[in-house]
Formats: C-alpha cells, sequence, structure tokens
C-alpha cells in the first residue's frame, strides 16, 4: 500500500474502532467529550513541577485503553509524527532552568528537566485523551454532543464535512498517483515537473466531488444543520461513569 | 388524468452562452409513468435530470414539479417530492455506516427516531440489502454501494424517482434486484441509462435525445425496436433483441 493508502486506511481504522460493539463506546457522546475536556483542563492545571500528581492523571488513559481494548502499540505508532512535536515543545526548558533540586545517583536532576518532562507529559495525555475520544466515539457522535454544549451549527459542521472530504482529498490524490504510477513503472514517486499538474487536477476533481457530495446532501434536505445521529438521552450509567471519574479527578488534584 | 406531473416548457439550458447543453426540451409526465431517458453520451441526460431537482438554477423556459415551478424558493418542497439517485454512488453516501446515510433525509425532515429507523429498515428491505445495515461504507464493493445509494432515497417515500445510470457496476442478480424494484415502484419514475435492456423492462415510455434535444419521445417498444432509428442517435439495439454473432 502507498503513502496515501495509508493513510487512507489509517481514518477508516478509526472508523472502524469507533464503531466497536463496545461498553465504553456505547456510552452518551456528551459524557465522554465533557470528561475529556475536564481531563485537559485538570491535566493543564498541574504545577510545572508537579509529576507526581500528573502521573497518578494517566489512570485515565490507561483504563481508557484497557476498557476499550484499544492497542496500545497501535496507539502510538499512529501518533508517532505528533508525539515527537508535542515533546519538541518542552525542549529547551533544561536550557533556562537550571536550578539543581535533587539527584539522581550522581547525576543533578534541574528544575528545567523536571518541567520539560511534565509538560511533555501534558502533551502525551492531551493528545492520548483526544485519541482515546475518537477512537471510541464516531466523528458523527461527537458532533451531536458538540450541538448538545451549544457549540455553532456551522462551526459543528466544519468539522463533520473536514473530516468527511479530508477522505475524499484522499481518496481522489490515491486515484491519481495510482494511475501515474501505472504509466510511468521505473520512477520513483512523482515526478516534479508534474506537480504542478497533479495538484491542480487534485483541487478541480476534489472541488466537483465535494460540490457532488453537497448536492446530495441539499437534495435530502440539509438546510445547513446536521441532524448527526438518533438523538438519545443520557442513562443511570452514564451518569454514574462521568460521576465516578469527575470525583476521581478531583480527589487526584486536590491530593495532587 | 392523475395530479403528479413534471411538466418542461421550452427549457434551455447552457453551462456557457455560446455552448448549448439542452434545447427546446418540451414534454410532460403523468403519475405511474414510467420514463427511460436514452441517448449517447453527452446528449445532456444527466443535465435534464439535474434541472429537475434545481441542480442547475439557470435555465430558461419552464419546469414545473406537482404544478410548483422548480426556483430557488421552491426548491425544498420539490426537493421532498423527488429523490434522485446519482450516477456515482460515492457522491451519494458520505455518512460513515449505511445506516446513518439512509437515515439522513428522514432525519432531515424531522422526523422522529423510531419513524426514521422504520424507515431505513423498510429502505433496506425492499433491496434485500438488510445485511448492510450497519456496515461502513468504505469497506463496501461498488454493487452494494449502489444499492445503498437507492436506500437512501426510498427512505424518503419520494413520489418521482430519478435514476442516472441506475444499473452501473451492478452485478446481474443485483440488477436483477434492481429491476424489480423499479417495477414494484408504483409512482413516477424516469431513468436515464445506457442499459437499454434494463430500460426495456422497466419503462413504457421512452425519450430519446440527441444534441441536446429530443428526438423522440414515445412507446418503449416501439422505440426500442426502432434500429434504424437507434444507430442514427448512436445507440444500438438492446442486447435481448440482436442476433447473436456466433
Amino acid at each position: 500500500m502507498n503513502k496515501l493508502g495509508n493513510a487512507l486506511y489509517e481514518i477508516h481504522h478509526m472508523d472502524m474502532l469507533a464503531a466497536k460493539d463496545q461498553w465504553v463506546n456505547r456510552l452518551h457522546p456528551l459524557v465522554k467529550l465533557v470528561l475529556t475536556i475536564v481531563f485537559l483542563t485538570v491535566t493543564m492545571s498541574f504545577q510545572k513541577y508537579d509529576l507526581t500528581g500528573l502521573l497518578r492523571m494517566g489512570i485515565y488513559p490507561i483504563v481508557l485503553f484497557i476498557v476499550g481494548e484499544i492497542s496500545f502499540c497501535d496507539s502510538i505508532r499512529r501518533l508517532r509524527i505528533v508525539l515527537p512535536l508535542v515533546c519538541f515543545v518542552g525542549l529547551f526548558n533544561p536550557i533556562f532552568d537550571r536550578q539543581v533540586i535533587g539527584y539522581i545517583g550522581t547525576v543533578p536532576l534541574t528544575a528545567g528537566m523536571l518541567s520539560m518532562v511534565t509538560l511533555m507529559i501534558k502533551g502525551i495525555y492531551s493528545v492520548l485523551a483526544a485519541y482515546l475520544l475518537i477512537a471510541t466515539t464516531s466523528i458523527e457522535k461527537i458532533c451531536y454532543a458538540l450541538r448538545l454544549l451549544h457549540i455553532p451549527a456551522i462551526l459543528v459542521t466544519q468539522v463533520l464535512l473536514t473530516y468527511r472530504y479530508v477522505t475524499v482529498l484522499l481518496e481522489e490524490a490515491n486515484r491519481m498517483t495510482q494511475a501515474y504510477s501505472l504509466r510511468a513503472p521505473n520512477q520513483k514517486g512523482v515526478h516534479f515537473k508534474v506537480w504542478g499538474t497533479l495538484a491542480g487536477q487534485l483541487l478541480l476533481r476534489s472541488m466537483d466531488r465535494a460540490n457532488e457530495v453537497y448536492e446530495s446532501m441539499t437534495l435530502r434536505g440539509y438546510r445547513g444543520e446536521f441532524y448527526y445521529t438518533a438523538k438519545e438521552p443520557c442513562k443511570a450509567k452514564d451518569w454514574l461513569y462521568l460521576g465516578v471519574w469527575l470525583a476521581l479527578f478531583a480527589v487526584l488534584k486536590v491530593t495532587g | 388524468m392523475s395530479h403528479i406531473h413534471i411538466n418542461f416548457e421550452h427549457v434551455n439550458y447552457s453551462y456557457e452562452k455560446t455552448v448549448p447543453i439542452l434545447q427546446d426540451i418540451t414534454f410532460t409526465a403523468h403519475e405511474n409513468d414510467s420514463i427511460g431517458l436514452i441517448g449517447a453520451n453527452g446528449v445532456g441526460k444527466s443535465t435534464l435530470l439535474k434541472l429537475l431537482v434545481g441542480l442547475n438554477p439557470d435555465y430558461e423556459g419552464s419546469i414545473r414539479v406537482e404544478e410548483m415551478p422548480v426556483v430557488k424558493e421552491m426548491l425544498p418542497k420539490v426537493r421532498e417530492k423527488i429523490g434522485y439517485v446519482f450516477q456515482d454512488s460515492d457522491s451519494q453516501l458520505f455518512m460513515s455506516t449505511v445506516f446513518e446515510d439512509v437515515a439522513f433525509a428522514p432525519r432531515n425532515y424531522g422526523l422522529p427516531e423510531e419513524e426514521v429507523e422504520k424507515r431505513v429498515n423498510h429502505a433496506l428491505k425492499q433491496i434485500h440489502i438488510e445485511h448492510l445495515r450497519d456496515k461502513q461504507i468504505y469497506k463496501m464493493s461498488g454493487g452494494e454501494k449502489k444499492m445503498a445509494s437507492i436506500a437512501t432515497i426510498l427512505a424518503m417515500t419520494p413520489d418521482i424517482i430519478l435514476m442516472d445510470e441506475p444499473s452501473i457496476a451492478l452485478d446481474p442478480r443485483n440488477r436483477r434486484s434492481l429491476i424489480h424494484i423499479l417495477n414494484d415502484f408504483e409512482h413516477l419514475k424516469i431513468i436515464a441509462s445506457h442499459d437499454l435492456d434494463m430500460i426495456l423492462e422497466t419503462c413504457s415510455r421512452v425519450i430519446l435525445m440527441s444534441g441536446g434535444c429530443i428526438v423522440c419521445d414515445g412507446d418503449a417498444k416501439e422505440i426500442l425496436t426502432n434500429q434504424e432509428l437507434l444507430e442514427e442517435n448512436g445507440l444500438e439495439l438492446p442486447f435481448c433483441l440482436q442476433k447473436p454473432v456466433w
């Protein structure tokens, strides 16, 4: 499979994970979305030297990985491009903050090193929390939850359609590169002389396709408001799940 | 004569003013009509269907659907009456699963969720794809996608069905199934297709187009057995009427 094919596969794989018939997948999307937001807020609120408190917050992604039966290794592999970028943000802390706060054996531990690690962990938690949300909740359900939070319809529709059109764009690009490679068997990749033509073609084709999808939506009653999924009330188990996690976050924050 | 009908009066349409796509199109279609729209590639069949649902709004002349003019203000009402199946199923299916896609229209029309569920199940049953209900769209074959596309419009319970090349990508069994569905649909249907055998089996009336004009409008059997007329307009006799070459 080429790179574009792989990218498509990854997107479809996320859809497949979200469509699994698991207990955690069946929870109300609003509960999962609120918990993700609360988890991120609490995580970010920890002091920059509070490594212990931060590490204890790891219980949330760990539990979700287990109950959602999501492979940790696969997730890390999927996030391999984002995670280094997230880790990069704290890289200069040891240079600017050199106050020694302890020793590991004979190696001095500086405040900058500690804050770098906490910053990296915060970044990793954020990415994992977002990943776990989309791995257990379909994009339609996330959008439904966003609307329940009164996020404007136009913004939510943008989120949904961007997600859908990314695959449209990738599929078009995949078709074009496949057609190209079949007629240029001895070339590695696409020759730079045709980059412009291919990019132009891709833009035009994607616009055409996007227009057709939009036409199809309007023909079936679309008026600017997406009715994402069946309206479902929060059940007792959803409230219980939310309550338990909120209480735990409160305890972890207070005792951190 | 029933009240449900489509009325085209001297309709002209062009993307660019110098290149006319449709010229002086005039015809009327009544309830229960089953019309095959045939013609060579690029004669304007798809454009004509798109005019009917207001996807190409800048036309000259008059188009009315159930006495409602096809103009911007009336489009929501016009579109409620019409189910349109695109030539390319990938353009029609944009949600993640078959259920979500088929439920899209009923939800947009504000039906309660029980009714949505009922409509979806009924539409899937009608075309025998209940087993695809929760299937991810991207995992489906071309034929399955086509059948799912048809289900999306059946869930709207339309008064009029428009289909653009519906038998493309279908295997013989699914094609036969489609023919049964079309024959069971009692309201007005217009099918644009090169599959003349299917047109012969599903339509009682044929509109033959050439160069953006209607060349002939009449009984399906008469037109589809007229070899000279078909060949003059870039077509051939349906396969079932051709002599075997072996």
